[in-house]
């Protein structure tokens, strides 16, 4: 009796260490699209590779984040992915799992003490600078070819206030507008649609009724391109005459791309980073060393490419 | 049309205490509100309301006025059935999450097949629910809405937990059913015909083509469902029995009311209202989204409680809720037209929200002391 007793624990031993793998993963939202791309990408990686992933949502919700880290390592997993409701907010989660020795893997949003992550936790994302540069570049290299450089009014649709990538977006768009190539661009109005289509699409119809002439609308992300497109069709504006870019590749921007109303859109990939994170959270559970920033890169979509990103996200 | 009793305990009529229906105040504050930023646009050489373009022929904007009726619709639809709750001295916290399961729901049986010649990227379930009839999501629609209310309603009457749990409980619920039905994916490209819901022009179609007024449904079914409700409200037994349940629950219970039962009925409708919102803005939107609707109960109470209508129950009207819409789509409108910075735009609205209640209740009070 004794024996097997002994015999069944070495066996249970065996067996959690063969697997060793229980990650516990706290996303800042679940009802994100681009955050749900991950979120699925990284689901999948684990179910191929026999890793238990325990999903929670932390509903924008800093201080709920940090109680699901706690409660993850007080249920002993062997790493955390904490994709970060508040990138300002990082410190007291590295904190927490350094001081619980437990590998921490921060995804998508980069946070503030990147600089000084102990050697078991990372960072995976892509370089938020990208994509806003990215979008507006293009953008302008379209007004220029459509003769417009002696002159070009844009409205910049921006994400929520509050977050970081909308404001490093409309930063990027700015710095655009600087450079020598593109200053004839000048900005009409600038205001957030907090993301939404719906939001956008009033925003846009809004603009329409002051009646100024525009050349083009810069959005920090393609739900809002939409938005802005749906307002200036039903206002009958051709598609042809405006230029307009987004930000994420989502299959609906996509499609609005190959209909010819979506100019210019930057392919973040979403399920690259999550299945990094989860490659990331791994191998520093297993004890190895990663890079504390690994970097997924954009890719411009246009056009020309955008057959290549329809079964990506 | 059921007679009621009125005229109750020899109060007679006396002229010297009329005064001005509510509504009057609140479309004074329209008009004031209007006109301050007509002014504002005008100091810019612009103007809010008038045409100022000299390649079209015009007096008014017509597109501000379209957009200021447009962007309100979807939310209005909500606040005139959160209008009749609150009249019922109750109160519904889940429309917004309503909206969203709704949304969902009913997009995943309005999709259609084949998108720029592709299988359609987004689709959630298999062949069978493609390219149904456009009634199907409807119906389906129609159909959440009701469970949801009902839900909300039976709570409310048989449980008797406070109306503002109830609906919490709801509100959560609902959101989460919203984000499992397609694992958070957004839900799009639906056929044409239930594109055209949205898009179509309705005025056309149900004036055989005398007036038309293409894209701009929402506020059709809006002004519809406004002029039909504020006439059930008046004059049938269902709307003198909210505001009974409203001013004295125990009184109305005492001369013979259903009280639950009603209370059912109006939840139920509340939750319809917020369906049809969720159909419309599907439609509008070609999407359903995890996230839609989120804090529309918010602004749908905000517009009936700038509209006069009580957070006590029994006081104020459809009318009023109507109003208090076009004050806040005013209000989004003219914030724009005069490119205030988004930073300030939040904190205004919200200061309008509170001013409208306090004085409000100042004028209450003063009625009070008067009669």
């Amino acid at each position: 009796m004794k024996k097997t007793l002994i015999v069944a624990g070495v066996a249970s031993l065996l067996a959690t260490t063969a697997m060793a793998q229980n990650i516990g993963v706290t996303m800042a939202l679940f009802d994100d699209n681009f955050l749900t791309v991950l979120r699925n990408g990284m689901v999948a990686q684990a179910e191929s590779r026999g890793i238990n992933l325990q999903v929670e949502d932390a509903q924008n919700d800093v201080a709920k984040q940090l109680a699901q880290i706690n409660n993850f390592i007080a249920s002993g997993v062997d790493a955390i992915i904490v994709n970060p409701v508040d990138t300002s907010a990082t410190q007291a989660m590295t904190d927490a799992a350094a001081a619980a020795g437990v590998p921490l893997v921060y995804v998508n949003r980069q946070p503030i003490n990147l600089d000084t992550l102990p050697d078991n936790q990372a960072f995976v994302g892509s370089n938020e600078i990208e994509s806003g540069t990215l979008a507006a570049f293009e953008g302008c290299k379209l007004l220029r070819a459509a003769g417009k450089s002696n002159g070009a009014g844009i409205y910049i649709l921006m994400g929520e206030l509050s977050n970081q990538a909308a404001v490093q977006r409309t930063k990027d768009f700015d710095d655009i507008i600087g450079i020598d190539m593109c200053n004839f661009i000048s900005v009409i109005d600038r205001q957030t649609a907090n993301w939404s289509r719906d939001q956008a699409q009033n925003l846009m119809t809004n603009w329409l009724s002051s009646g100024a002439e525009f050349d083009a609308v810069f959005a920090n992300n393609d739900e809002m391109a939409i938005g802005a497109i749906q307002a200036m069709k039903a206002a009958g504006i051709s598609m042809e005459d405006v230029v307009v870019t987004g930000v994420d590749a989502t299959q609906d921007a996509l499609v609005a791309m190959q209909a010819g109303d979506l100019d210019v859109t930057v392919f973040q990939d979403a399920a690259g980073q999550g299945s990094g994170a989860l490659d990331a959270a791994v191998r520093l559970a297993a004890g190895e060393s990663v890079q504390t920033t690994i970097y997924i890169p954009f890719q411009l979509v246009t056009p020309a490419n955008v057959a290549d990103f329809l079964a990506r996200n | 049309m059921a007679q009621t009793t009125h005229g109750v305990g020899g109060v007679s009529f006396d002229a010297s205490k009329r005064t001005w229906p509510n509504e009057i105040n609140v479309l004074l504050a329209l008009v004031l509100i209007t006109l301050v930023f007509e002014v504002l646009n005008r100091m810019d050489g612009g103007s809010f309301l008038f045409n100022t373009r000299a390649n079209v022929d015009a007096i008014f904007n017509e597109q501000r006025i379209n957009i200021i009726l447009l962007q309100v619709a979807i939310t209005g639809i909500i606040a005139l059935g959160v209008t009749q709750v609150i009249i019922l001295g109750g109160i519904d916290l889940s429309s917004g999450s309503v909206v969203g399961a709704t949304a969902m729901i009913a997009m995943s049986f309005a999709q259609t097949a084949v998108v720029n010649g592709n299988p359609n990227p987004k689709a959630i379930f298999g062949d069978w629910a493609m390219d149904l009839p456009v009634i199907v999501p409807i119906a389906v629609g129609l159909g959440c809405g009701l469970v949801a209310g009902f839900i909300n309603g039976f709570l409310v009457a048989f449980t008797r937990i406070p109306p503002f749990i109830a609906t919490l409980g709801m509100m959560v619920s609902a959101r989460g059913v919203a984000k499992w039905w397609s694992n958070g994916n957004p839900i799009s490209f639906p056929t044409e015909s239930y594109a055209s819901l949205s898009n179509g022009d309705l005025l056309g179609s149900l004036t055989f083509g005398l007036l038309s007024w293409p894209g701009q449904n929402p506020a059709v079914v809006f002004v519809l469902l406004a002029v039909l409700l504020h006439l059930v409200m008046v004059y049938t037994v269902y709307g003198k029995r909210c505001y009974a349940i409203g001013s004295n629950e125990d009184a109305a219970r005492m001369s013979g009311i259903n009280v639950a039962r009603h209370k059912v009925l109006v939840y139920s409708i509340a939750g319809m209202l917020a369906a049809v919102a969720a159909i419309l803005l599907t439609s509008k939107n070609l999407t359903a989204q995890a996230g839609m609707g989120v804090m529309y109960e918010l602004d749908a109470i905000a517009m009936a409680v700038i509209g006069g209508v009580s957070l006590a129950g029994g006081r104020g009207s459809i009318v009023g809720t109507v109003i208090g819409a076009l004050i806040f789509s005013v209000i989004i409108s003219g914030f724009t037209s005069i490119r205030l910075d988004a930073y300030y735009q939040e904190m205004v609205k919200g200061a309008i929200i509170v001013g409208a209640v306090v004085l409000d209740q100042w004028r209450q009070r003063r009625r009070a002391a008067r009669s």
